[in-house]
């Protein structure tokens, strides 16, 4: 192996595939979490209501969350792809113009990991919010309708507010899922085609286990996202100590009232 | 949480609900009707008679339990210490490990397979059990610290008064008391060493030490993409943890509650 100094850097940041990854990471991480809020929510109120079936809906939601990526992957290709199920439901709806290859082409491969991202992670989001909001005191909800808010101005200027500590958690734990994303991609897209739907873990593994590999650019590119990691975790960290002391909401402490 | 008094409201709901719902359904029923297409449920039986089928789990149950194991004892003893015992710098040595609380595995891939070559590792459930409990640790180090914090020091300081020494404080005040975070947090290492994929994938190359997550990977060559096998070997795979969801609810969810604590 040859010295070669900063090279290796200089060669992931020019690199239109390493900058794809990374736009890819932020595109995927703002949705995924926007809809895992939104999902979350939504769902931790409605099964917080009366409705028949609660307990029937809140597996199906978790089931996602508690069963690996790796053995859900070959369904989702199913799917998705040309002859899968998505395309047979648009053309049962008379909606057969929409088919397409969904994963097999640069302009819809990303939606579909993101899609499927959304899939695997609102069932989380859920189960956070759900138990936060046996912890709102109903009292408040009820001023609330008092005042003439309807079940969505509850929900979202209440509500939501109160859970604030979980959706800020949320943000930074999908931050870091979108750095690390690789299960999913590689089992369902690969990063292609044409690199169209890469992220750093797809980009560095595919360095690694090529014939031709290149690990002084694999380390490059593995170093440059341990830079933005333990960026990540020192920020977190810094919040954290900001906040202590903090009740855990394991301990089974009576709920402290959010200001 | 949503006024329901109404029965408009109460059936408005109910259907918004199961619609949104539907598309949670739609992956496991495209799995479930995929895997019984062709030979119907000979395709599970095809996949239930192929030899070392159930190897994979114990594999992945190997693969837990030392995970578990080691982080639960590594876990305790940390927690412990930073919280409890006076040692001098622990915050410095405390922040040294968090820095490595997001750390991603995929970096590590390369130099964890040359440590693993230099340590003889190579191709025992070492090189797999040793850096998924290293990747965890810290998270779970700053999750039961949390917890420790948050228990009397009164409570030591009156063993320690009737003469227990500080092994007896760590077995017999400590570990007790922090039963509630110890459980919580082993439902959560469990989810995570039993859905592992890329270490796995990596180190266990030997298809009589592949996990469960390798399973579709195994299949799709023994079965040179037969995508009905694939998928009844996916259903399979699936039903053993969602069993253990629907029976564990309350753990799984406190464990997986356990993650956002941070």
């Amino acid at each position: 192996m040859v010295p070669v100094g900063f090279d290796n850097y200089v060669d992931a940041l020019g690199n239109p595939i390493f900058w794809t990854a990374i736009v890819n990471t932020l595109v995927y991480f703002v949705v995924v979490f926007a809809v895992q809020v939104l999902g979350g929510v939504l769902f931790a109120a409605a099964l917080h209501s009366k409705v028949h079936l609660a307990n029937l809906y809140k597996v199906i939601i978790v089931i996602p969350v508690v069963v690996a990526p790796a053995t859900f992957a070959p369904a989702h290709v199913q799917v998705w792809q040309s002859d899968g199920t998505v395309n047979r439901i648009l053309d049962a709806l008379g909606l057969g113009a929409l088919a397409q290859s969904w994963i097999g082409q640069s302009t819809t491969s990303l939606l579909v990991v993101i899609l499927v991202g959304c899939w695997g992670s609102i069932g989380f989001g859920f189960i956070l919010y759900f138990g936060a909001m046996t912890q709102i005191d109903p009292e408040m909800l009820e001023a609330g309708r008092m005042d003439g808010a309807g079940n969505l101005r509850v929900l979202f200027s209440l509500v939501l507010p109160s859970v604030r500590p979980i959706t800020i958690s949320l943000a930074i734990l999908n931050f870091i899922t979108a750095l690390k994303l690789f299960d999913n991609v590689w089992l369902i897209t690969q990063g292609g085609p044409a690199h169209s739907s890469e992220f750093l873990g797809t980009l560095i593994y595919s360095e690694v286990a090529s014939t031709d590999r290149d690990l002084g650019y694999a380390s490059a590119l593995s170093m440059i996202l341990l830079v933005i990691a333990v960026a990540v975790s020192v920020v977190m960290q810094m919040r954290s100590r900001e906040r202590t002391p903090r009740t855990p909401i394991l301990t089974k402490r009576k709920a402290e009232p959010d200001v | 949480m949503f006024d329901t008094r109404r029965r408009g409201a109460r059936i408005t709901l109910q259907i918004l609900l199961t619609v949104a719902v539907i598309p949670f359904v739609i992956p496991l029923y495209a799995m479930v009707a995929k895997s019984l297409e062709g030979a119907g449920w000979g395709n599970y039986g095809a996949v239930l008679a192929v030899p070392g089928f159930f190897r994979f789990f114990l594999n992945s149950a190997i693969v837990s339990l030392g995970a578990i194991a080691i982080i639960y004892i590594a876990t305790m003893m940390a927690a412990f210490g930073f919280s409890k015992l006076r040692i001098r710098n622990k915050e410095l040595y405390f922040w040294l490990l968090m820095a490595a609380l997001t750390l991603p595995e995929v970096v590590l891939i390369a130099p964890l397979y040359s440590t693993a070559v230099a340590l003889g590792l190579l191709g025992t459930f070492w090189s797999v059990i040793l850096p998924i409990a290293a990747l965890q640790i810290p998270f779970t180090i700053l999750i039961a610290r949390g917890f420790v914090d948050n228990i009397p020091d009164t409570l030591f300081e009156a063993a320690r008064l009737d003469g227990a020494g500080t092994w007896r404080l760590f077995w017999s005040v400590l570990l007790p008391m922090s039963r509630p975070i110890a459980a919580s947090l082993i439902v959560l290492v469990l989810i995570n060493a039993w859905n592992s994929y890329l270490l796995p994938k990596v180190f266990l190359v030997n298809d009589d030490m592949g996990v469960v997550t390798l399973l579709p990977e195994f299949f799709k060559r023994q079965y040179n993409d037969d995508i009905p096998k694939v998928l009844a070997a996916a259903v399979v795979t699936a039903i053993p943890t969602i069993l253990a969801y629907v029976l564990l609810q309350r753990q799984f969810e406190r464990g997986m509650a356990a993650g956002a604590i941070k």
